[in-house]
């Protein structure tokens, strides 16, 4: 019955898409909207294939444990290359060059700390969700409430920025409405994860990871052909054409004062902590087998990710040497048609004319789809299996029960973040991917970090220490620039900040640090005591859950 | 004495924690350590970054960001393949004990 509702779901989408190329916006392109047809009903092929392997808890959060460490590799560089690093870098390559290089390598920081200090103790401790291994000796109720809380202010602030960006990026690219856009991608994440789960979610990443790597590839390819594959001649015409010349090959800033050097660090440490903190990455490492397909999964993530930035430096530079001469890529007022984040796509026009431009298209909504695919994943395990589990259920399993609840947080997921996608259309929602960062550092990492290395952690010191540190991301985040100018148009903001991972992850490990070495309760010394059997498993994996319980 | 006592007393268990704190916290120091340097030197030496090399027009920093990107492959690859000849048989050989003792 389930495969049945699930085709007529997609007809109706078909159907819909059919009517987008019905609409009356001249910049349709046939190739685009053939490969992205393709896209949804390859994906919905899987997803029904795999909603027919998908019928525990085990399938549903973690595909059953069988994927290797190469398929997950690339299915976490799908779940991190969103769209929005793929045009919002290539963009901010494109208006100031070093700068938005630096912006990239914050995005990659984070991985070598993912593989040295949190994949292996994570697979070996965990089974589903990060919050498994932060309450793996402290105490289920308060701790997982937190983690839950942790996960789901992350998920739904990085889901609401990336449908919004979806909205748009589709609005231009397909010449559909802007609510059937976001309506569209929401419909379809639901599909995928609720009768696919893990295993649908992953081979969507995976599709979408290798149509993003060949596209940007054979655009970077395109690009340095250009130039004899020389950096220097491509950095050299750039220089030339660029009405900031040879600035763009430096920092913009070039008297910064202390205001700026802080915040640089700030947004440094949100982007490099909250990699490590991200719950629909965390998530990932329960689907490979034991900790060396974790570790492997890693290295091919960060490889992947990390040849993925380059390609989007080169294809920034490219779009300022093959767009910046030709009118056909402006509007009238001077400014870039789409704005900046479309360089990478005009720059697909420019290289290939409208095939390209259509492959690169699709690829872009490819990418959509599978990024918030895996935060929907990610944010209804956090219901079903933090909340619903423990609290409704209070740990006792019952596999159908939980089953039933995810599948239902799914839909609840998926209506809520339409909705919000819809309320936020013309706000500025730039700040939400910072804010995702922000919070999964301050409270996700510091917790998951300490839980897993310092023997003194408490229960009180987490649940204490833990909200401290998410109130003040959010907090701060509000009163800072972003929100109170941005978005209220208050004068000035409170907090100078944009990005207050400094104050807020420095909180959250003094005020851990601070409620657990204070706390000297019976359970305090319980929970210490608990820590060297904890360790042991967690460096060798002995007593590791398998995520499948055949 | 618990089983996991008893596989802590195991020479292969402590040479393995071992071998793990001598690559986990210094690779984790010098990519944050990078990465840092990077953000402050962005912050306090701009004009340096901005330097051409030689008499081309590729800066410094531009140098240094593409750079950084391969230190960070460089150092997951390091860490895996000592992870790979270290740390894993002495991993094999524990969980090995460790089923002989229960």
């Amino acid at each position: 019955m389930k495969i049945k509702t699930l085709l007529a779901f997609s007809i109706s989408l078909l159907a819909a898409a059919a009517w987008a190329d019905a609409a009356p916006k001249p910049s349709i392109n046939t190739t685009a909207i053939a490969m992205f047809l393709a896209f949804v009903v390859v994906t919905l092929g899987i997803t029904y294939w795999a909603a027919r392997r998908t019928k525990t808890t085990a399938d549903f959060y973690a595909a059953g444990g069988g994927i290797t460490g190469f398929q997950n590799g690339l299915a976490i560089a799908g779940d991190y290359m969103s769209a929005a690093s793929f045009l919002g870098i290539a963009g901010l390559v494109y208006t100031s060059g070093f700068d938005g290089l630096i912006y990239a390598i914050g995005f990659l920081v984070g991985w070598p700390l993912v593989l040295l200090l949190i994949a292996e103790p994570l697979r070996n401790l965990g089974k589903y969700t990060f919050a498994d291994v932060a309450s793996f000796r402290l105490q289920q109720k308060p701790i997982r409430i937190l983690a839950a809380s942790g996960s789901l202010v992350t998920v739904i602030f990085y889901l609401i920025a990336q449908l919004v960006g979806a909205g748009k990026i589709i609005e231009y690219l397909f010449g559909l409405q802007y609510e059937t856009a976001v309506i569209g991608v929401g419909i379809l994440m639901t599909l995928y994860v609720t009768f696919g789960g893990m295993l649908a979610t992953t081979w969507v990443q995976v599709i979408k990871a290798v149509l993003l790597l060949s596209g940007a590839s054979l655009m970077a390819f395109l690009v340095l052909s250009q130039f004899g594959f020389s950096f220097e001649a491509m950095f050299s015409e750039s220089v030339k054409l660029h009405a900031k010349g040879e600035a763009i090959m430096a920092p913009l800033a070039q008297k910064p004062d202390a205001i700026s050097a802080i915040s640089a660090i700030s947004l440094g440490m949100a982007l490099m902590f909250g990699t490590a903190g991200l719950p629909h990455i965390l998530m990932r490492f329960f689907t490979v087998r034991d900790a060396v397909q974790a570790r492997r999964s890693v290295f091919y993530a960060t490889g992947f990710i990390g040849y993925f930035y380059i390609l989007t430096f080169i294809i920034g530079f490219g779009a300022i040497v093959l767009l910046i001469n030709n009118p056909n890529y402006f509007a009238a007022d001077g400014k870039l048609l789409g704005g900046t984040n479309m360089a990478a796509i005009h720059l697909s026009h420019a290289l290939g004319g409208d095939i390209l431009l259509g492959f690169i298209s699709a690829v872009a909504f490819a990418t959509i789809l599978a990024v918030v695919s895996g935060l929907t994943l990610a944010g209804s395990s956090a219901i079903s299996h933090d909340l619903y589990a423990t609290l409704v259920l209070k740990g006792v399993r019952d596999e159908k029960k939980e089953m039933r609840a995810s599948r239902f947080a799914t839909i609840c997921l998926g209506i809520i973040a339409v909705l919000l996608g819809i309320v936020f259309e013309n706000q500025n929602v730039a700040f939400m991917v910072g804010l995702a960062f922000c919070v999964a550092a301050s409270a996700n990492f510091p917790i998951l970090l300490l839980s897993m290395y310092w023997r003194k952690l408490t229960t009180r010191g987490a649940v204490l220490g833990g909200a401290l540190g998410l109130l003040t991301a959010l907090v701060l985040v509000v009163l800072g620039p972003t929100v109170w100018v941005d978005v209220f148009h208050h004068e000035k903001a409170i907090f100078p900040l944009k990005n207050p991972a400094i104050f807020s992850v420095f909180i959250a490990f003094i005020g851990i640090w601070l409620f657990s070495i204070l706390d000297k309760s019976a359970n305090a010394k319980a929970e210490e005591a608990a820590f060297d059997a904890q360790f042991v498993r967690s460096q060798t994996g002995i007593g590791i859950s398998a995520a499948a319980e055949h | 004495m618990s089983h996991s006592e008893q596989i802590r007393a195991l020479p292969e268990y402590i040479a393995l924690t071992r071998a793990r704190k001598k690559i986990v916290w210094p690779l984790s120091i010098a990519v944050v350590v990078a990465y840092f340097a990077l953000i402050l030197a962005i912050a306090f030496y701009p004009a340096s970054l901005g330097a051409p090399i030689g008499d081309g027009v590729t800066s410094v920093g531009i140098a240094l960001g593409l750079g950084i990107i391969i230190y960070c492959m460089v150092i997951t690859g390091i860490s895996v393949s000592y992870a790979n000849r270290v740390i894993e048989p002495l991993t094999r050989a524990i969980a090995q004990k460790a089923g002989a003792l229960k």
